[in-house]
């Protein structure tokens, strides 16, 4: 009996208008999110390489290490321009130091404002926005609207048991929603092959968990609605209700999380925090000056190595104190914000995962690697990165200090004499900067949590649409 | 030859939780080849008996027996005698006249039907043959109850039980119905009408049920009919100048 309500099921569902007209417009959007994504990497992809390359030039046309002002750059990953999470919002620019704190410059919205206003078409929003009320749209009349034809008195009137049909309902919805839905997943997967996306096999292995996560994000809202659709019997009311979850779900509860999870854990602003940082730089740089002015009084100044070395070690020294204290100071103000912040991120995630779309959200930003935490994965690359870029520089000029480099410069006894001509600085020996992916492991524990909460909340509507049609009036 | 009882309300009782006595001792039964019609106005209690009859509802008191099956305790098994046809036909609007036919067919457990099966049925109701294989959504009523009719035939169950199966349908569409229904009574199917309709009534039943507000007035059969005005009974029973 089961087989033939759910065969009965699937054709229902395939041969509607509807779903010919709903599922034309999500396989295009979804295709449409995959070209726009691939699109978008390669043209992330041409200003990464052309940035590099102006940042080789500028150090080749130089003479002097002492004068090189080296930025380093964000490489686009294929599995960001999928999920954009909060790629676009963090700088792709840092102008590297060998000392001091470094500062992510240049966000994909600051360059171009435009991709601002359009920023909303990746994977992301299609199952968010589409796949979900592709969901509801199957889902909010499918036992009550049977009532409402009197098909369901026609089927009870046969030896058909209530489970059977609520399983044949739910399977067959699934399967015949679900399924087609993965067609374009796999034409979508078979552009970025097409394309020329470098996908490593990780990378293969969380777009295919992000897919499961999508289409598991749909089943929620299928499974909602259908158990919507068992405990109403109008199906105009619970098209409105199953709406009404659409509508928290989707604007009001991750919007009304941040809210609330700001009213509860007050987090200073960036700016607050920064005009402190720049307070405490101010105040060194004018100890510092006092210190260079006291050494200069002390001391008569002379075009000598001698002069140049002993200033140079003098400015290390203070350089080195100062960066300690700088240091500690910084550390202790991002430690309390960041701290201050995480609890606020935890409180916000964690009513967040009210919502079913935001379970998703939050899964497909781990996987795809955007989520809120990638700015402070790629700081702690970058912070890896001004070590090994200190050790260059040192090993360059003997000293990392920038302060006062150009009194160093002019009073080093290494300046060239009037006919030997300088030589150009070769780039390639600067150590290469590589931003390192969280792993496989690490990505798949990080969205664990989300993926088996949308694996539950399926199981839980499932239940409760099941149950809810074993009382639901037949008449 | 004594005819079998095919459906039988024995003492049937319905009082809903908010205390509305839906139906109140009722105990009828209707034969193989007899076409046994409810009357009653709205509220009477003619779609309740036949939602005990289908087990869409437990009764408070009695029984509703189909092929002798208590329709509460197995329904199940006791739905295997009986077609029924609702008020509302709407059947699957995306389906063709056949696939809806197969459908019911196959949930009513005739499996190996072909397809020229079904179209002699579809025929035998009276559809045009170039709506076969047209989906129903631009089915008119009295064509998506010719395909509902065909559906109750096509189970070949003893039983047929039909709510209100001519409102809404035209003169000429009800007639056709009618004639349908004639034929079903002379295959000795026992079938169960409810309808306010009182002259269709008179012209096709074998026995009419006079119901009001959950009360059987009184069963009459077609000889005790024949030479009487069955509107005037009907009213007068419903307005108590007659006593049950």
């Amino acid at each position: 009996m089961l087989k033939i309500l759910l065969e009965k099921e699937l054709r229902d569902i395939v041969y509607s208008t509807k779903f010919a007209i709903t599922f034309g417009a999500a396989a295009v959007l979804l295709l449409l999110s995959f070209y726009v994504g691939i699109r978008n990497y390669q043209e992330s992809i041409k200003e990464f390489e052309s940035a590099k390359t102006t940042n080789a030039t500028n150090i080749a046309s130089l003479t002097d290490w002492r004068s090189v002002q080296h930025r380093v750059f964000r490489k686009p990953q294929p599995l960001q321009v999928l999920v954009n999470g909060v790629t676009n919002d963090v700088g792709r620019t840092t102008d590297m130091r060998a000392s001091g704190e470094l500062n992510l410059i240049n966000s994909r919205f600051s360059a171009d404002p435009l991709f601002a206003v359009f920023r909303f078409l990746d994977l992301n929003f299609v199952v968010v926005i589409v796949f979900s009320l592709f969901a509801i749209l199957f889902g909010y009349d499918a036992i009550n609207g049977e009532k409402e034809a009197g098909t369901l008195k026609l089927v009870f009137a046969n030896k058909v048991s209530r489970a059977s049909f609520i399983l044949s309902k739910l399977l067959g919805s699934l399967l015949a929603l679900g399924v087609p839905l993965l067609i374009p997943l796999l034409v979508g997967c078979l552009m970025l092959l097409g394309f020329g996306i470098p996908l490593s096999g990780a990378e293969w292995i969380r777009l295919f968990l992000l897919s499961i996560a999508g289409l598991l994000c749909f089943g929620v809202f299928l499974t909602l609605s259908i158990m919507i659709s068992s405990l109403v019997t109008r199906s105009s009311v619970s098209f409105l209700l199953s709406l009404v979850v659409w509508i928290f779900s989707v604007l009001i509860i991750p919007k009304g999380s941040v809210v609330i999870a700001a009213q509860i854990i007050d987090v200073p602003n960036l700016d607050a925090v920064e005009s402190q940082k720049r307070k405490f730089t101010a105040d060194q740089m004018q100890k510092r000056m006092q210190s260079t002015q006291n050494y200069f009084s002390s001391r008569s100044m002379s075009a000598d190595t001698g002069f140049a070395t002993a200033f140079g070690a003098f400015q290390d020294s203070l350089g080195k104190a100062y960066e300690k204290e700088r240091f500690d100071f910084y550390g202790r103000l991002n430690e309390d914000w960041r701290n201050k912040k995480d609890w606020q991120g935890k409180w916000a995630f964690g009513i967040s995962r009210i919502s079913p779309t935001a379970v998703f959200q939050i899964a497909a930003m781990n996987l795809a690697g955007t989520d809120v935490e990638m700015k402070y994965r790629y700081q702690e690359e970058l912070n890896r990165y001004q070590d090994t870029y200190a050790k260059f520089m040192t090993s360059k000029v003997g000293s990392t200090a920038d302060f006062m480099r150009v009194v160093i410069r002019r009073y080093s006894g290494n300046q060239p004499s009037e006919e030997e001509k300088p030589k150009p600085l070769n780039p390639v020996e600067i150590p290469d900067f590589t931003d390192q992916q969280r792993d496989l492991g690490n990505t798949v524990a990080a969205s664990l949590l989300d993926l088996g909460l949308l694996v539950v909340l399926n199981a839980l509507f499932f239940g409760g649409a099941f149950f809810a049609f074993l009382k639901f009036d037949l008449r | 030859m004594e005819q079998k009882v095919i459906l039988e309300a024995q003492n049937l009782t319905k009082v809903y939780e908010d205390g509305l006595c839906a139906l109140d001792h009722v105990s009828y039964t209707v034969k193989e080849g007899e076409i046994f019609c409810l009357l009653g106005d709205n509220g009477a209690g003619k779609t309740t008996t036949i939602n005990l009859f289908l087990g869409f509802i437990d009764p408070t008191e009695g029984k509703a027996l189909i092929n002798g099956i208590d329709a509460t305790k197995d329904p199940l098994a006791a739905k295997q005698f009986v077609a029924y046809l609702s008020d509302v036909v709407m059947l699957y609007p995306n389906f063709t006249a056949r696939q809806n036919l197969d459908f019911f067919a196959r949930l009513g457990g005739r499996h190996n039907l072909s397809r020229n099966d079904y179209y002699d049925v579809l025929r035998q109701v009276g559809l045009q043959e170039k709506a076969f294989e047209q989906k129903l959504k631009g089915f008119s009523k009295g064509m998506r109850q010719k395909v509902g009719l065909a559906i109750a035939i096509v189970k070949q169950a003893p039983a047929v039980i039909l709510d209100e199966p001519t409102s809404g349908l035209d003169p000429k569409a009800a007639n056709e119905f009618l004639e349908i229904l004639q034929q079903l009574r002379t295959q000795g199917r026992a079938i169960l009408i409810s309808t306010h309709d009182i002259f269709r009534a008179k012209e096709i039943a074998d026995t009419v049920a006079i119901m009001s507000e959950g009360k059987l007035l009184a069963i009459k059969t077609k000889e005790q009919l024949q030479h009487e005005n069955l509107e005037k009974l009907y009213l007068d029973y419903i307005q108590g100048k007659v006593a049950a």
